[in-house]
């Protein structure tokens, strides 16, 4: 039952031993959205959901914040990638729910419907 | 075993069509994802956990029937997400069945009663809803993180045998399960009167909220192996009795990730149901261009060290009973006496 630790509001710049591949790694593995910074300094926000490190022409992959997309990105058009979103997968943990379940028993409530519904807005 | 002698035979002819035109690698079950969204929020899951832009997206019927054309497996699961929260889903239904896809519906069963009685889908050999339970209520509601679940499920259940449909049960167990307990809901689940059940270890996603309780492999065998040892007559499974025995500890089995390929909104899932990789744009290269050597246990890779679920290891159990006398041998003897 660990709580999580959550890369939530990380601002990574390349450099120091971080390379652009590893923030995009952390960034194909986040699940909240992340706002990519472009070597133009332009920004796209939304969900990277894949990125092909071995194509002849690395990519990453993005659904925007209405869902629209796959937009796709090359690896060398990116300067970092900000992790602006909420981190879908902290904060739900099960010992949460197994400490509001008994909590809600303690005080008495009947338990119709117990769990702590987790957020799903980004 | 439970599967009727029809999909039997689909699924016996396709295998020996691949063997016979030398296909090393072929999928079995399609695990098709319309959505994500979800009713329940399991602590098991590592699903549903995304941006609520993702959330509200679907595939359509279109993109999901251009998936299972492509792959062209005998059998396509449907999984998610919860789908029956797909706004499609009667004519996606409806579709497969023309095309003579053995079809699984893999549902929580909350808004299956409803659907039911709005008429949604029509009883077919080809049409199965798997409806998931973890083990009896107590237990149940505990890995769906909500009460009442369990009740739900068995009323919805009823309505749809009372209706004519083919149902079965997928049950995910994890640490901590009592083998008594799980004997136990297996007679129970036999009583409601379903076709078969399906049973896998959980899977430990890297996502999901619950880390503890997935079990490691030999953990894994000795539960498996006091559920499954002297098993009820009565009691039927709708998986290969191959696995079962694998999960037993009895098999010594490597994993066919390709086996159970993956399509969701993302594309092809590499490189399989569970790890997240990546994504290809077509069935062909997701099985051109995965590094398979990657996966599996021998490859060496932590992900899949103590992995033993159903999407990586039945599709091995099914080629090993077409690749061998030894094989169709042990699955015959299974299927007969019911013992593994």
């Amino acid at each position: 039952m660990t709580d999580e630790t959550t890369l939530e509001g990380w601002t990574p710049e390349v450099g120091g031993g971080l390379s652009l591949a590893t923030i995009i790694d952390r960034a194909f593995d986040y699940r909240g959205n992340v706002t990519v910074v472009k070597r133009d300094g332009s920004e796209m926000v939304g969900f990277l959901f894949n990125r092909n490190s071995d194509a002849p022409e690395p990519f990453v992959q993005m659904f925007d914040l209405d869902g629209a997309g796959p937009v796709t990105i090359p690896y060398h058009t990116i300067r970092t990638i900000r992790f602006t979103g909420r981190d879908t997968a902290a904060g739900n943990s099960y010992a949460a729910w197994l400490r509001a379940k008994a909590a809600a028993k303690a005080a008495g409530h009947a338990e119709k419907d117990s769990g702590p519904t987790p957020h799903r807005d980004a | 075993m439970s599967v009727p002698l029809s999909q039997m035979w689909a699924v016996s002819s396709y295998v020996i069509r691949q063997k016979l035109a030398g296909r090393k690698r072929y999928p079995l079950v399609l695990m098709l994802e319309p959505l994500f969204r979800c009713n329940l929020a399991c602590a098991g899951c590592g699903k549903i956990q995304y941006p609520a832009q993702i959330l509200r997206k679907h595939l359509s019927v279109e993109q999901c029937l251009a998936a299972v054309d492509e792959c062209g497996a005998p059998i396509v699961s449907i999984p998610g997400g919860e789908p029956l929260m797909y706004p499609d889903i009667g004519r996606l239904i409806e579709a497969l069945i023309a095309r003579k896809k053995y079809v699984y519906l893999c549902t929580n069963a909350i808004l299956l009663k409803e659907k039911l009685e709005a008429g949604l889908f029509t009883p077919s050999k080809y049409l199965s809803f798997s409806v998931h339970l973890d083990g009896l209520r107590e237990e149940h509601d505990e890995a769906v993180c909500r009460d009442g679940v369990y009740v739900q499920a068995v009323d919805a259940i009823k309505e749809a045998l009372r209706r004519g449909f083919r149902v079965t049960t997928n049950s995910t167990l994890f640490e901590g399960a009592s083998p008594l307990r799980m004997r136990e809901f297996f007679d129970e689940v036999m009583d409601l009167g379903v076709e078969g059940m399906m049973i896998s270890p959980g899977y430990s996603y890297a996502k999901a909220p619950d880390q503890e309780h997935f079990l490691r492999t030999q953990r894994a065998h000795e539960l498996f192996s006091k559920i499954l040892t002297n098993p009820r007559r009565r009691w039927r499974f709708n998986q290969s009795p191959l696995f079962l025995q694998f999960l037993m500890g009895k098999q010594d089995f490597e994993c066919t990730p390709w086996g159970n390929p993956t399509y969701n909104m993302f594309g092809w899932q590499r490189p399989c149901y569970l790890l997240q990789e990546g994504y290809a744009a077509t069935f062909k290269e997701l099985l051109e261009t995965t590094r398979w050597e990657n996966y599996g246990k021998r490859s060496g890779n932590e992900k899949c060290r103590d992995c033993m679920v159903h999407c990586g290891y039945e599709p091995t159990a099914v080629n090993h009973t077409f690749s061998s006398w030894r094989g169709f041998r042990d699955t015959v003897a299974a299927t007969v006496t019911g013992r593994f």
